[in-house]
């Protein structure tokens, strides 16, 4: 099963120890098989939308910043439980904060 | 159970590390395994009560090492064994000893594969079995074995490399293709086989074979999902929606097959990477390059000469260079996959393109009969009703409708029913009777019972015989020879064979055999145009007596053409006799020896020799 796991701004800033822990993290899922794809999200978003047919495309939304996606990492795991216990792992690393899983299918 | 659940997935992330580390401590992957389940134990006593620690699995850890270094102590004590301090070492060198130990060459497969999966992926024993679709005390046999003769015999070598990639790949394909059971993917060994893979290939980097066979795992499990169709069904490579691969994937196995690249020749998975990867980077199936894919399996046929690819590269060439070498190719290996359902699949893929979709039926009903898997089974069914309409009554029902005939005790039933069973597996349970030749039932006749003795291969036969007689398929004794066996001559005794009342083609030819103490080939083989009703005898040397005389009349019945004894009913279409044996004026086919045996044995329980010699 896939999971995307997703997680927001906002906790501390990183610094060079969060970077390296972080680094040593994702080497390790990517030598256990675990990790397909994994990638850092800019702030700025843009809009696309279709309304009665017409579509629209704006700049925004501009969310508070903690609550933007921040960064994404497409696992491959045996189950939920896994996946939960991983993003528990990210959690010890990064600190305080807030994320999402969810399945992709 | 929410713990349980989280101690489950901690626990197969962390299986190998932890079984890896107490192995090199204990020296025993067996002991070591047993300490790790203590620990496992322990945590599902605790964990509930006191929650779940902060980080599971570095308690897992701990515990398991606190228990091995507890047994090492007590062993001192009895022994006076010394303790080495726990040294830190990098787990990922446990890990790959353990690897190689659970796939070591000294076990068999089967029992590497279970060991394999219990102790590197940290599956159940009931997990194994499940996958496998066999009974958990077989795989709980399994393991305990391999680890008794690991204990009992620790192996010298370290073990192989090549090893470690069969059992990977072994389990890649139980899963990709799964063998029997109603699903044809079983997803969840495919992802222990590949992360399996990706795991070996951070270990060792410097090995082609080791990226070779990621790259090919990967390649072939971006099509998962495209190759079962909304039912189940299996989707040829060619007719896969190529939108549906998984491009992550595809991506990954070109990744791999990338890194695989090394001095020296390519290896077998490295080619069959390759070939796999021509597939994946075909923007149709009509852009596949086959040239390129058959010469990557003229050079996998050299390292890895199995029927499999030979059978691959029969496909692949037939694409290249036309059907007819791709038949020709096929045929050549027609002995060593004789009950492999992929090789009539292919004879009639190639039958079809050629137009030739009579065979092709057939070869796709064989097919059917010969797969254990009910998804695969229907779809080669549908492909047969495609390549031909049927015609005629199937081979199923008229075995069905033989075994059910009243004269028959129920010893004769199963006994023809074993024999008659093998037929319909080798001929396909839905090919039109008519369609089957002789020559087939020979053919399937002496590969299957080619080493069986005499008696058995003669009580075969003659369920076949007296099969092929009542089914009015020609004489089967030219191609399959009765074989000598010792036994007692029975004494023909017998009276007036026929009720008054039979048939007077039967009771003509009994007639005719005992006045003319002819050989029963030659009277069968009479045609009316050479009778010489008037001196009694016939072209060939055949004489008669008043008998005879006084009954031919009534056989002929006006005709003045060919043969003398016909068949009941009118030949199948599958099924022209030679014009000689057939009769212009009714259209029937002459009446076959068997056919005979079969008339006189249902009458009388003689056969035809007996008869002959018998006196009235």
């Amino acid at each position: 099963m896939r999971y995307l796991m997703m997680s927001k701004a906002g906790g501390q800033a990183p610094d060079e120890r969060l970077f390296a822990e972080m680094g040593k993290f994702v080497e390790e899922l990517t030598a256990a098989g675990v990790l397909l794809a994994t990638g850092g999200l800019a702030p700025a978003s843009i809009r696309v939308a279709s309304v009665d047919g017409e579509i629209t495309v704006t700049d925004g939304p501009f969310a508070e910043a903690k609550e933007a996606v921040a960064g994404f990492a497409l696992v491959e795991v045996r189950s939920e439980a896994e996946v939960i216990e991983l993003a528990k792992r990210f959690r010890r690393i990064v600190g305080d904060g807030e994320g999402y899983i969810q399945q992709v299918f | 159970m929410e713990v349980n659940r989280t101690l489950d997935a901690v626990w197969k992330l962390e299986a190998a590390r932890v079984v890896g580390a107490l192995t090199r401590m204990v020296g025993d992957v067996g002991l070591a395994e047993e300490l790790a389940q203590d620990a496992l134990v322990t945590a599902l006593r605790q964990w509930p009560r006191d929650g779940v620690p902060d980080n599971p699995a570095a308690w897992l850890t701990a515990v398991a090492k606190r228990r091995a270094v507890d047994h090492l102590r007590r062993a001192r004590r009895e022994r006076a064994v010394a303790v080495e301090p726990e040294q830190e070492r990098p787990a990922e060198d446990d890990v790959l000893r353990l690897v190689f130990l659970a796939c070591h060459p000294v076990l068999p497969t089967v029992e590497r594969v279970a060991l394999t999966l219990k102790l590197v992926c940290g599956l159940t024993t009931e997990e194994i079995a499940r996958a496998f679709l066999v009974d958990t005390a077989t795989v709980a046999e399994r393991v305990a074995r391999a680890k008794r003769t690991l204990a009992e015999h620790p192996p010298r070598t370290p073990g192989q490399l090549s090893s470690v990639c069969e059992v990977i790949y072994l389990v890649f394909n139980e899963g990709y293709s799964a063998t029997s059971g109603d699903d044809l993917l079983r997803p969840g060994l495919c992802l222990e086989a590949l992360r399996l893979g990706r795991v070996l290939a951070e270990l060792v980097p410097a090995d082609p074979e080791v990226h070779g066979l990621v790259a090919l795992m990967e390649l072939q499990a971006s099509r998962a999902a495209a190759r079962t169709g909304p039912d189940g069904e299996p989707v040829r490579l060619h007719e896969q929606n190529r939108g549906r691969w998984d491009p992550l994937l595809i991506r990954r196995g070109f990744t791999a097959l990338l890194r695989a690249r090394g001095a020296g020749p390519p290896g077998p998975y490295v080619l069959q990477a390759a070939i796999a990867a021509c597939h994946a980077g075909a923007r149709s199936a009509e852009d596949t390059d086959w040239a390129q894919i058959a010469a990557l399996y003229d050079a996998l046929v050299h390292l890895l000469p199995t029927p499999i690819v030979h059978l691959n590269r029969a496909v692949a060439i037939g694409m290249a260079r036309g059907p007819e070498a791709g038949l020709e190719l096929l045929d050549a290996i027609a002995a060593d996959l004789r009950d492999y359902h992929l090789l009539p699949s292919a004879r009639g893929d190639l039958l079809l393109r050629l137009g030739r979709g009579v065979e092709a039926r057939r070869e796709f009903e064989r097919a059917a009969a010969l797969t254990d898997n009910a998804a695969e089974r229907a779809f080669l069914r549908r492909r047969a009703d495609e390549a031909a309409t049927p015609v005629g009554r199937t081979v199923a029902e008229v075995v069905a409708e033989f075994l059910a005939r009243e004269d028959f005790d129920r010893s004769t039933i199963r006994s023809y029913g074993q024999t008659l069973g093998r037929l319909r597996r080798a001929v396909g349970d839905r090919t039109p009777l008519d369609s089957v030749t002789t020559e087939d039932i020979g053919e399937m006749f002496t590969a299957v019972w080619e080493s069986a003795s005499a008696k058995t291969w003669n009580r075969h036969r003659s369920a076949i015989r007296s099969f092929c007689a009542w089914a009015e398929i020609p004489d089967l004794s030219t191609s399959v020879d009765r074989r000598a066996e010792t036994r007692r001559a029975a004494a023909p005794i017998v009276g007036q064979p026929w009720e008054e009342g039979a048939p007077i083609r039967e009771r003509l030819l009994w007639t005719l055999l005992r006045e003319s103490r002819s050989p029963v080939r030659a009277v069968l083989d009479l045609d009316v145009e050479h009778l010489d009703l008037a001196h009694r005898r016939a072209l060939g040397g055949v004489r008669w007596r008043e008998e005879t005389a006084r009954l031919l009349p009534e056989l002929l019945g006006g005709r003045d053409r060919g043969p003398l004894f016909l068949a009941d009913r009118r030949p199948g279409p599958g099924r022209v006799p030679r014009p000689e044996d057939l009769c212009p004026v009714t259209g029937r086919g002459r009446l076959s020896y068997e056919r005979a045996e079969y008339l006189f044995k249902r009458a009388t329980g003689l056969t035809l020799g007996q008869l002959r010699n018998a006196r009235k």
